[in-house]
């Protein structure tokens, strides 16, 4: 059973991005971390390895040569050996030219299940998942709050609008996990030391069978405008007052807005 | 020629969910200026039934794809027949985890362009054009399809993005999709359901949502909210940490692993506003913040801050709204 896990590198959250000529995020000038709704994914590959569910977890990745950084990272909290695809032609590659790319290196690896965090911080589409799915002809099992794996079938807990549902699908699938699998662990200095001896591979657009010219310059969407927000009024504040004025100031401010 | 605009309209439970009716009505206007027509996708129990009655908020024309409460993605190989059939510009999808699942499919079987999660959507010269925030709404960005990208364009649509059109008569032409067999998405099967706490609303319908944080404490500190999201006709949400906590249902999480809603009027009790909380409210026309703590972030984006003790002015707003709308 064996699992590979999706990981992309993404800005800080909170830190300061800075836009290239063409509109596209400068992703050299920011400090990057592990996507953090990956690490779940990464967590719950691990505890399937701890609980005898999965024997190997290898983390793929599709991004510059910098990603190497988030897959040694991923790799010092566990796991076996990493492959980042990294290519000058995948530069700015929307949803669309990921799932192509991610596909055809999941093709390669053959996993019984791929993994993927629900959402990506900076993009938040959360479309890559369910296109890898498709273009590798696999059931999808997303947004599991849990994953079981036993007799050659995956399972999931998913949240419904009443309650919550098991979802079931033979191996192999594509599957993606929420924050409630359970919080990611550290890495150990142990496990940072040997993250350094584990293989970690790179391989060209060329090496995972993917034509460039296929991908018409990394993206079917391009960014013609990007500004700062809107900016909002300056908060009115109510304080230093008792909670019965307190709530009248309220009411009157709803009331002017036709709120009440 | 592609000016058709397509729409995911999503039913459950029997009955269509609120963003089936948005979509409806947006699909309508982008339709209005790419000279095409509104076409619905409808999949989940009520479709049926309830497809024709779509055509009072926009659309035209809808397709059942399914009539059952099922994963989305399970009726993607029903809804790449019905796109590939169409002529379509664009196709709304709501920013939901079903919405979300069954675009991703279209986009990786079709080779689509996507779009979003978007806050604004329009046709300009015959060319899809969106708005999004992104990097947690530090920046706004305005995308379209490449040139000769395939159509139609994918977008994801926030919540109230489109506000339904009511008070139509249309009724839309009803035909059901193409079965599709042996879609490899089918394989995937619900094996177990579970009913929930009774108490779980429909965040996405809320046009007023009162929500909760640790600050609350509890679920006697939950019960306050309730009566206050009661006497303004709205619903309760909460913050991860509340959920995390046990004091309210995850369905009615808001943020980035939650619901991202879009109310006409947000109160945060107890929340101190964290990036994570933000970005599934920001887009709230108005943003009223109650918080012990005169510093939390969420006093920066609020449009009304209180600082004061909950526990005494939830109860004392809840008693003086109750007061001017003459109930007891």
């Amino acid at each position: 059973m064996k699992i590979v896990v999706c990981i992309k590198q993404v800005p800080a959250t909170g830190a300061d991005k800075r836009y290239t000529d063409d509109l596209r995020l400068d992703r050299s000038s920011v400090e990057a971390i592990i996507n953090p709704l990956d690490e779940y994914a990464i967590e719950q590959a691990l505890r399937l390895v701890d609980s005898g569910g999965a024997d190997a977890v290898t983390y793929l990745s599709m991004g510059p040569e910098q990603a190497a950084e988030a897959l040694r990272r991923a790799l010092a909290m566990g796991g076996d050996d990493a492959v980042l695809v990294t290519d000058p032609a995948l530069a700015g590659a929307d949803e669309w030219a990921t799932a192509v790319v991610l596909a055809a290196a999941l093709d390669k690896l053959a996993p019984d299940i791929a993994l993927m965090g629900m959402a990506s911080d900076d993009a938040r589409g959360s479309l890559v998942p369910g296109a890898v799915a498709a273009r590798r002809g696999l059931p999808l099992l997303s947004y599991g709050a849990e994953l079981a794996v036993d007799d050659g079938a995956a399972r999931i807990r998913r949240l419904s609008a009443t309650g919550f549902d098991w979802i079931e699908a033979p191996l192999p699938v594509v599957a993606t996990v929420t924050d409630q699998v359970g919080e990611p662990r550290y890495a150990s200095l142990k496990g940072i030391m040997a993250a350094k001896r584990k293989p970690l591979e790179t391989w060209s657009l060329e090496d995972i069978g993917v034509d460039a010219g296929t991908l018409r310059g990394g993206a079917l969407t391009r960014v013609t405008d990007s500004r700062p927000p809107e900016d909002k009024p300056p908060t009115e504040r109510i304080e230093n007052v008792a909670a019965v004025e307190a709530a009248t100031r309220v009411a009157d401010w709803l009331a002017a807005r036709k709120l009440i | 020629m592609s000016n058709d605009i397509l729409f995911l309209a999503e039913f459950a439970v029997g009955r269509p969910a609120r963003s089936a009716l948005e979509l409806a009505t947006g699909a309508a206007e982008l339709a209005a200026a790419s000279g095409g027509t509104a076409v619905g996708l409808a999949y989940g129990s009520g479709a049926t039934g309830g497809a024709a009655a779509l055509g009072a908020h926009g659309a035209k024309h809808v397709v059942v794809l399914g009539d059952e409460d099922r994963p989305a993605i399970t009726f993607a190989g029903a809804a790449a027949a019905a796109v590939g059939a169409s002529a379509a510009l664009a196709l709304l999808a709501p920013a939901t985890p079903n919405g979300r699942d069954l675009a991703a499919a279209l986009v990786g079987l079709l080779d689509l362009p996507a779009f979003g999660p978007v806050r604004a959507a329009r046709v300009v010269d015959g060319v899809v054009e969106t708005e999004q925030a992104t990097l947690q709404g530090s920046v706004i960005t305005t995308a379209r399809p490449v040139d000769g990208a395939p159509t139609p364009s994918v977008v994801l649509v926030l919540p109230n993005t489109f506000t339904p059109a009511e008070g139509g008569t249309g009724t839309a032409e009803v035909t059901t999709g193409a079965d599709v067999g042996g879609s490899p998405f089918g394989k995937a099967k619900v094996v177990e359901s579970h009913e929930a706490d009774a108490r779980v609303a429909n965040l996405d319908e809320a046009n007023v949502i009162v929500a909760g944080g640790r600050g609350v404490g509890g679920e006697e500190g939950f019960a306050l909210l309730r009566d206050l999201a009661e006497v303004l006709g709205g619903a309760v949400g909460a913050s991860r940490a509340a959920a995390d906590a046990g004091w309210i249902a995850y369905q009615l999480q808001i943020g980035q692993t939650g619901k991202v809603v879009k109310p006409q009027l947000y109160i945060g009790a107890g929340i101190s506003g964290a990036i994570q909380h933000k970005v599934g409210m920001q887009t709230a026309e108005h943003v009223v913040a109650i918080n012990r703590d005169r510093d939390a972030p969420i006093g920066e984006f609020a449009d009304l801050y209180v600082v004061g003790d909950l526990f005494q002015i939830v109860p004392a707003l809840t008693e003086e709204i109750r007061r001017r709308k003459g109930g007891a």
